[in-house]
């Protein structure tokens, strides 16, 4: 364009100069005037095209600078992503899901929880998947185990009110019946009823715990009702010493909680005996029952209250009012309260949540167990806890709350009563036998009017060991272990020169079974009930002896012996009827000696009208 | 001692029977319980226990001395009666109810109702043979329940009958005879006292005969005096068995003889008195031996004990089957009864 203007503009400058010099030699110069002028259209042209190019030039720039900027803030956008990015990479990296602390159901739980799941799992999934559905489950789960939390909650806070309400009335009672008492006072006055000087008597009571004191209010109130009471009771204490521990416990009960934690490194140089101790502490008042007459020999249960472990506990006791000798009587005493209900030994502390309790504490239930054993203070039965109207979670975990006291009050008081009769019955038989002083005639099974020509000559105490010794076939049928023990007793007896040991063993939780015998006569040879079918059908005929069969008032040991021992006369003459010599001459009834084909013994005694017999 | 556990320890079975389809075996105890077992049980594999049995209490707990068994009844002898109960081995169930009965007469003089011993069923004719207490055979017919005849001559009560092909009956009884019969004779045939014999009397052990079996040559017998063989036609003792204790059962087995009683073994011997076999047992004594070779080769052996002996190979012991406690529906039977004993025991204290 340059080179264009430039030549136009020579050209122009030629044909300039040329008319001047036209014009100087003053020669006509319109020709040369009309190619400038001419000239200058060409220019004028050139001029237009130059602008029009610088202003096409200038779009072009515009259009390209607009290009540039876009893509400029495209790359910073993307600078602006790529820096997010690398931060959400950092912190990716550093992310770490919760899961990985939660303890999550084990395989086969999970299963049994969601069997649904199960068969959708053919195929093993990722690890990664499985333990996402894991993940879910455990939120159901959790969110279930919230509901339930939150309905516990409303059925908790609906107790408190109904509480609430309870109470109030319970308050609100108080004056009706000062109200009503001394209306009545007339009326007492004409019955000539001192009410104040019962109101005395209960000063001491008013400090007993509150299951010791349900327990006691009970058993006085059966006692004044019954004519002839069968117990006693009474509280054991002193006042003074329980309204120290109630003003102790209310000073240290503010307090507990902020030094639990300055105490718990105090305790923990210290020996092991001393928490216990402190914890395992009795109410200082206790509750004694007598029952049995004066007298005689009676059984003492001391019934004290646990704060710490929130239960009763029961130590029973013998009374001997004579100087008798009642040497592992006190052994059996203990067992009577085991085996007073089935499943109710004692060996655990039957209070619901008690083990949450004692772990704060540092404590094992095995141990407060261990401590009241060796301290003597007995065992928490349920039965007690239950007439201490104190709830109870059983080792079957089946939870009971007594509401019916009354009732349950009676029949165990009845219960404990009659076991203690019959076990006072069984020690005097015992005692009788090993004195030998019994009179086998008064007390026998049926009428039986003729001698019995055997004799006892001895009774003695015996260790189990020598007692399994025996080594028959009734041991080896030990059902369950229910925690009973036995003691074991040989007895001898003789008729000539047959003799026959007897191995007793009489269960702890006797009357609900009856003592076990062994036989073993030694007479030509050793025969027992492995040998001998004879004298295996002997040791059942003693063993199937039921109370049921007897009159009241039974001697149940008298009455085996008796049972033994004319069974043991019938084999002597039965055999000694066979036998080359005849030592043993036939003097019971009996029809035949032997019958069916195992050759059994007529052991069994029938009377029919006046027609006594023994047959098989 | 509860009375579940009192029947475990002095439980007495006198008898055992096979059902005639050889599927199930029967045995009845003192107690009056009838427990029977799947023989199949016995043929799975080592792995999986015996399946349990089932067990049928007799009414009034009767006791049970005797069984047999005939096409589908089965046939109980107990004291003074004998009567039928019917097998319905789809269900495998036994009647509650009897399906016959048939009373042993009673004597004139008689004080006691006679049990009823033993039982022998003829194989040819519906006839059954019960020797019973009083001392009598009793030949019953099954077709109609008639006592057909009675044989009279032992003095004290039978034991054990038994009878051959040739229509010889023969009976063991506690008076240390053994009488052969025949259905065709008033008086019996012939009598062996083995007591007199001295090689087979033992003073100290009585003179009674426990037990008798028979086949077509040869008489074994025992009891007091020692188990011993005799030849049928001469009724000569031909061997003596060297059974240490009291003989309650024998048979012939296979080409020797089983014996078993007071002893704590049961013992084979050859038909020349050699030791073939000699089983311990827990019995306190052995009352009943029962057998087949086909389509299970089995020998129960039962007595007094809570366990039934099996053998297989009638040599060695196989395995033992408890009764009681090994009886289906047995465990909720159990539950109840701690209730009921103290329900007893209530019972009796209000009463006292």
């Amino acid at each position: 364009m340059e080179a264009i203007l430039n030549t136009q503009f020579q050209e122009l400058e030629d044909i300039i100069g040329e008319i001047l010099k036209v014009k100087k030699s003053g020669q006509n110069s319109d020709t040369l005037r009309t190619a400038a002028a001419l000239k200058f259209v060409a220019l004028k042209h050139a001029n237009r095209e130059v602008k029009q190019k610088i202003k096409s030039g200038r779009d072009n720039l515009h259009l390209e600078k607009c290009k540039v900027d876009i893509s400029r803030l495209q790359l910073q956008n993307l600078l602006y992503e790529v820096s997010h990015l690398k931060k959400d990479i950092v912190r990716c990296e550093k992310f770490q899901s919760g899961d990985s602390k939660f303890v999550l159901l084990s395989d086969t739980e999970y299963f049994t929880k969601l069997p649904g799941l199960e068969d959708s799992k053919v195929k093993p999934e990722s690890e990664h998947y499985k333990h996402l559905q894991r993940l879910e489950c455990e939120l159901r789960l959790r969110k279930d185990l919230d509901k339930q939390k939150s309905s516990l909650k409303n059925s908790k806070k609906e107790l408190q009110q109904e509480n609430l309400k309870q109470h109030n009335r319970y308050v609100s009672f108080v004056p009706a019946l000062r109200t009503l008492k001394s209306a009545t006072k007339p009326l007492h006055d004409a019955l000539q009823l001192s009410l104040d000087v019962e109101w005395k008597l209960s000063a001491v009571v008013k400090y007993l715990p509150k299951p010791l004191y349900i327990l006691f209010i009970n058993l006085q109130c059966l006692q004044r009702v019954s004519d002839e009471p069968s117990f006693n009771v009474e509280v054991v204490g002193y006042e003074s010493e329980a309204q120290m521990q109630e003003l102790t416990n209310l000073k240290q009960n503010p307090k507990a909680r902020r030094d639990y934690s300055e105490r718990d490194i105090e305790l923990s140089g210290k020996p092991e005996e001393n928490p216990l101790n402190k914890e395992l502490s009795p109410h200082p008042l206790h509750i004694r029952i007598t029952l049995g007459s004066a007298g005689s020999i009676q059984l003492v249960l001391i019934i004290r209250y646990f704060e710490q472990i929130k239960c009763a506990t029961a130590w029973p006791q013998l009374s001997i009012s004579n100087n008798t000798n009642h040497q592992g009587d006190t052994n059996f005493v203990q067992h009577l309260l085991r085996h007073l209900f089935p499943n109710d030994l004692g060996n655990e502390i039957p209070i619901p949540g008690i083990q949450y309790d004692l772990q704060n504490k540092d404590l094992t239930p095995e141990e407060c167990i261990q401590y009241l054993e060796s301290k003597d203070f007995g065992k928490a039965y349920c039965w007690l806890q239950s007439i201490c109207s104190i709830p109870t979670v059983n080792s079957s975990m089946l939870y009971k709350h007594e509401l019916n006291l009354n009732k349950s009050m009676r029949e165990t008081i009845a219960r404990i009563t009659r076991r203690w009769n019959s076990w006072l019955n069984l020690s005097q038989q015992i005692r009788g036998l090993t004195n030998k002083d019994i009179d086998l005639y008064a007390l026998k099974e049926n009428v039986y009017p003729a001698a019995l020509s055997c004799s006892l000559v001895q009774w003695t105490a015996i260790t189990l060991e020598e007692f399994l010794a025996q080594n028959s076939d009734v041991l080896k049928i030990s059902p369950d272990d229910k925690g009973i023990t036995y003691n074991s007793y040989r007895a001898v007896i003789v008729r000539g020169s047959a003799k026959m040991e007897c191995f007793i063993r009489i269960p702890s939780n006797y009357p609900l079974e009856m003592p076990l015998w062994i036989l073993s006569v030694h007479w030509n040879g050793r025969r027992t009930s492995q040998n001998n079918a004879a004298i295996k059908m002997m040791e059942y005929w003693t063993n199937s002896l039921q109370p049921q069969q007897l009159e009241e008032n039974y001697c149940i040991l008298y009455a085996q012996l008796f049972r033994t021992i004319y069974s043991f006369d019938i084999f002597l003459e039965t055999e000694g009827s066979m036998q080359a010599t005849i030592e043993y001459t036939k003097e019971k009834p009996y029809i035949s000696a032997f019958a069916k084909r195992c050759r059994l013994r007529p052991y069994k005694y029938i009377k029919k009208g006046s027609v006594h017999a023994f047959k098989q | 001692m509860k009375e579940t556990d009192l029947k475990r320890a002095y439980n007495n079975v006198l008898a055992q029977a096979l059902s005639s389809s050889q599927q199930y075996l029967f045995s009845g105890n003192l107690f009056g319980d009838i427990f029977v077992l799947r023989l199949k049980e016995l043929e799975k594999g080592t792995e999986e226990p015996p399946g349990k049995l089932k067990i049928f209490p007799q009414r009034s707990a009767v006791e049970i001395n005797c069984l047999a068994f005939r096409r589908d009844f089965l046939i109980v002898g107990t004291v003074g009666v004998v009567y039928g109960l019917q097998w319905n081995e789809d269900d495998e169930k036994l009647s509650t109810n009897r399906l016959w009965e048939v009373k042993i007469p009673m004597q004139a003089d008689a004080v006691e109702v006679p049990d009823v011993n033993s039982l022998w069923l003829s194989p040819d004719t519906d006839t059954l043979f019960a020797g019973c207490g009083d001392g009598i055979i009793y030949q019953i017919s099954l077709e109609d329940g008639r006592v057909e005849r009675d044989y009279r001559g032992h003095t004290d009560y039978v034991h054990s009958v038994v009878g051959n092909s040739n229509g010889q009956i023969f009976s063991g009884a506690e008076d240390g005879t053994v009488r052969v019969w025949t259905t065709k004779q008033k008086e019996q045939t012939s009598m062996i006292e083995p007591y007199t014999t001295p090689k087979l009397h033992r003073p100290d052990w009585g003179k009674w005969i426990g037990s008798v079996a028979v086949n077509d040559d040869w008489l074994l017998c025992g009891g007091g005096p020692r188990a011993s063989i005799f030849h049928l036609r001469s009724l000569e003792s031909t061997c003596v068995l060297d059974f240490p204790g009291g003989v309650h059962v024998c048979d012939f087995v296979d080409d020797g003889v089983f014996i078993g009683g007071e002893h704590n073994h049961v013992q084979s011997y050859t038909l020349n008195g050699a030791l073939q076999a000699n089983i311990p047992v827990e019995h306190t004594a052995c009352y009943s031996i029962v057998w087949q070779t086909s389509p299970i080769k089995i020998m129960s052996i039962a007595g007094f004990s809570n366990r039934l002996h099996i053998l297989k190979d009638f040599r060695f012991l196989d395995s033992k089957i408890d009764l009681y406690g090994n009886v289906e529906g047995e465990d909720d039977a159990a539950e109840g009864d701690e209730e009921e004993l103290e329900e007893i025991e209530s019972f009796k204290c209000s009463a006292a």
